[in-house]
């Protein structure tokens, strides 16, 4: 028998409602944004998940309400999958009232209970280590989501030495879609992210599949020793990017990007129940649809006065300056 | 009173910030078992206990970075970089991460990490053991940026920056960390902000900090036999600058040196001429003169004596802003 990747596979237990609500919430959340920015109506820029919903929506029921979750410039599925604030998180990058960070953050800067991204790639991990020294022991972890490019970044090697060596709680969860922006993993990674892993003494597991039940029960007893152990873990997700980097700024080719269409777990998931999958799509399009209109129909956020930090020389020099002839 | 090194004066308010507040810890490279090449931090983990008092890795990134991942679970850490030239591994987390989270947070993120860096030269060492590199950090919106210049003074700014809510970088000037002086335990220091007058003139103001201050003073004491009347400022504080106190010494001198250890171009001293020229441009008899380092990497130790600014070097400057 030949099995494609696009064929309905025997799946179970099948997705619940809840899971298909939470991909396809996020679908089309990413799909808005991007005609969002097609019109002008967002500025700035933005970096979409699509094809890559599944990976935090498998883990969102792994992780507690105690567990830190790090992100990337990638981050609205992971956010989105943890917190159901929608409307916060497209007000937070439309810069709109209701924003989470006050509009100040934007798409990749999210910061909301116990859940922080940033765009810098690797930036997160040492944090995530030390959030996570602190966390040994407690039964939380650290998570922290990377993709494979961020794998050059030596802070990267720097976070998995520490957590290793003092036995930390620290979930890494690699999105390894096999293109750093417009490089190819072959050109940007010698050798594997499970070596360097092993490296360190640090467990790695290799996800493949694209079903969030399967990855749950291959994933649940690992995790689980993350936080029991604890111990550091590098779970790595064999996964597709189907949408651009950022936006139109593809540069991989009609066949490299149709390879990756075929991976997606939308297809699959659709295939194998035609109806109830219509049904869920078409009443989480229905949201994003209000989503989005509620909240372009906010007014611009009005952040509060920023904190109190060092004060800023300008604002001495406003208030004593004296600027006549004596 | 006590008589301490600055070096000591560092460590006993470490110890006093650290009896004080649980959550305080101390991380960096050798800062435990050996505590610290120039003991800052020596005896502190035999007292406080390993988890208090951490050797990590050579990993600069990774130990802020760590810092800022402890500091948001509710710890006030305080991390060595054990020379001025090691920070700049860590310039990533301290820029992108340490100075912005707080600002994009609009406030509700706080990070109360203290990056301790002794800094300069003057003690014979290569050039990544030597450098001046404040100006990286008063550049980068979100830090504060402190420097002791005398052991009274290191003992309280250190418990202060550690109070601090706000991410500090606290240079202490290594050359200076065998210096001794009388300190009260029990007195409180200035507020972590404010500039110190630390001589009183009337004909020229300098405006130092951390190892220059000694310099500064050593210079006024010679100009005085020349029949100046030198009056030094001890910055303390880079950013927030404490810019009251400078303005009403230059208005009332109209004339001012400024002096630091770190190359003139583009340093931190261009700031200070700047501002000082905008709110006394009337009352000055001369252009805001610079004196500090040349443009060069830190020399080999042989050669440092002609690059640091010394008693001369301040002098001949103050000769020129009379000379207008």
């Amino acid at each position: 028998m030949i099995v494609t990747a696009a064929s309905p596979q025997i799946l179970r237990p099948p997705p619940s409602d809840q899971d298909l609500r939470s991909l396809l919430l996020i679908r089309h959340f990413e799909l808005a944004l991007l005609r969002l920015f097609e019109q002008g109506a967002v500025s700035g820029t933005t970096h979409t998940c699509l094809g890559q919903e599944y990976v935090p929506v498998a883990l969102a029921p792994l992780l507690l309400d105690e567990d830190f979750v790090f992100s990337n410039h990638r981050g609205h599925g992971h956010f989105l999958a943890r917190h159901a604030e929608p409307y916060g998180l497209l007000a937070e990058i439309m810069g709109r009232e209701g924003a989470l960070c006050g509009g100040v953050g934007g798409s990749q800067h999210v910061y909301h209970r116990r859940f922080l991204s940033t765009g810098v790639q690797g930036e997160s991990l040492p944090v995530a280590t030390g959030v996570a020294l602190k966390l040994a022991g407690s039964g939380a972890l650290a998570c922290a989501y990377v993709g494979d490019g961020t794998w050059g970044e030596g802070a990267v090697y720097e976070a998995l030495n520490m957590a290793a060596l003092w036995r930390l709680p620290l979930l890494v969860v690699v999105e390894h879609n096999g293109i750093a922006q417009s490089t190819p993993t072959s050109a940007q990674l010698a050798g594997t992210i499970g070596a360097r892993a092993a490296a360190f003494g640090v467990r790695h597991h290799r996800i493949t599949s694209t079903d969030v039940e399967e990855i749950r029960a291959e994933l649940a007893p690992l995790v689980a020793a993350v936080r029991s152990e604890p111990a550091p873990l590098v779970a790595e997700f064999v996964t597709h990017r189907i949408g651009p980097h950022s936006k139109g700024d593809d540069t991989r080719s009609p066949a490299e990007i149709e390879r990756a269409r075929r991976s997606d777990w939308h297809a699959r998931y659709a295939a194998a129940d035609p109806e109830r999958f219509a049904r869920i799509d078409q009443e989480q399009r229905a949201f994003v649809d209000r989503l989005v209109a509620e909240v372009a129909a906010r007014p611009l956020a009005t952040p509060a006065a920023p904190p109190a930090l060092a004060e800023e020389p300008d604002r001495i020099a406003a208030a004593g300056a004296t600027g006549r002839r004596p | 009173m006590t008589t301490l090194t600055l070096a000591k004066a560092v460590n006993e308010g470490l110890r006093r910030a650290m009896e004080e507040d649980s959550k305080v810890l101390v991380m960096g490279e050798d800062v435990g078992k050996l505590g610290g090449v120039f003991r800052v931090t020596d005896g502190l983990q035999k007292e406080f206990g390993e988890d208090r008092v951490i050797d990590t890795p050579l990993a600069e990134s990774g130990i802020i970075g760590t810092a800022i991942g402890l500091a948001l679970r509710g710890y006030r850490p305080v991390c060595e970089i054990q020379f001025d030239g090691f920070v700049f591994p860590a310039a990533d987390q301290i820029i992108t991460q340490l100075a912005k989270m707080p600002l994009r947070s609009l406030g509700a993120i706080k990070l109360p990490v203290v990056v301790r860096i002794p800094c300069g030269g003057g003690i014979g060492a290569v050039e990544h053991h030597s450098e001046s590199p404040e100006a990286y950090f008063t550049h980068t919106a979100g830090l504060r940026v402190m420097a002791c210049s005398n052991p009274a003074d290191a003992y309280t700014m250190i418990q202060d920056a550690v109070r601090c809510d706000d991410p500090i970088i606290f240079f202490e000037p290594k050359r200076r960390y065998w210096d001794k002086a009388e300190v009260d335990l029990a007195a409180p220091g200035l507020p972590l902000d404010r500039a110190r007058t630390v001589r009183q003139g009337s004909d020229v103001t300098l405006l130092a900090y951390g190892p220059m201050v000694k310099t500064c003073l050593s210079a006024a004491a010679a100009a005085e036999e020349e029949g100046r009347n030198v009056e030094v400022i001890d910055l303390r504080s880079l950013n927030p600058l404490d810019l009251d106190v400078l303005v009403e010494s230059v208005t009332r001198t109209g004339r001012c040196v400024v002096v630091h250890e770190a190359p003139v171009f583009s340093g931190f001293g261009a700031e200070l001429a700047a501002r000082i020229t905008e709110h006394c441009f009337y009352n000055l008899e001369a252009p805001v003169l610079r004196v500090g380092g040349f443009s060069t990497p830190y020399p080999p130790s042989r050669l440092e004596d002609h690059y640091l600014p010394d008693l001369d070097r301040v002098l001949d400057a103050v000769d020129r802003v009379f000379a207008y």
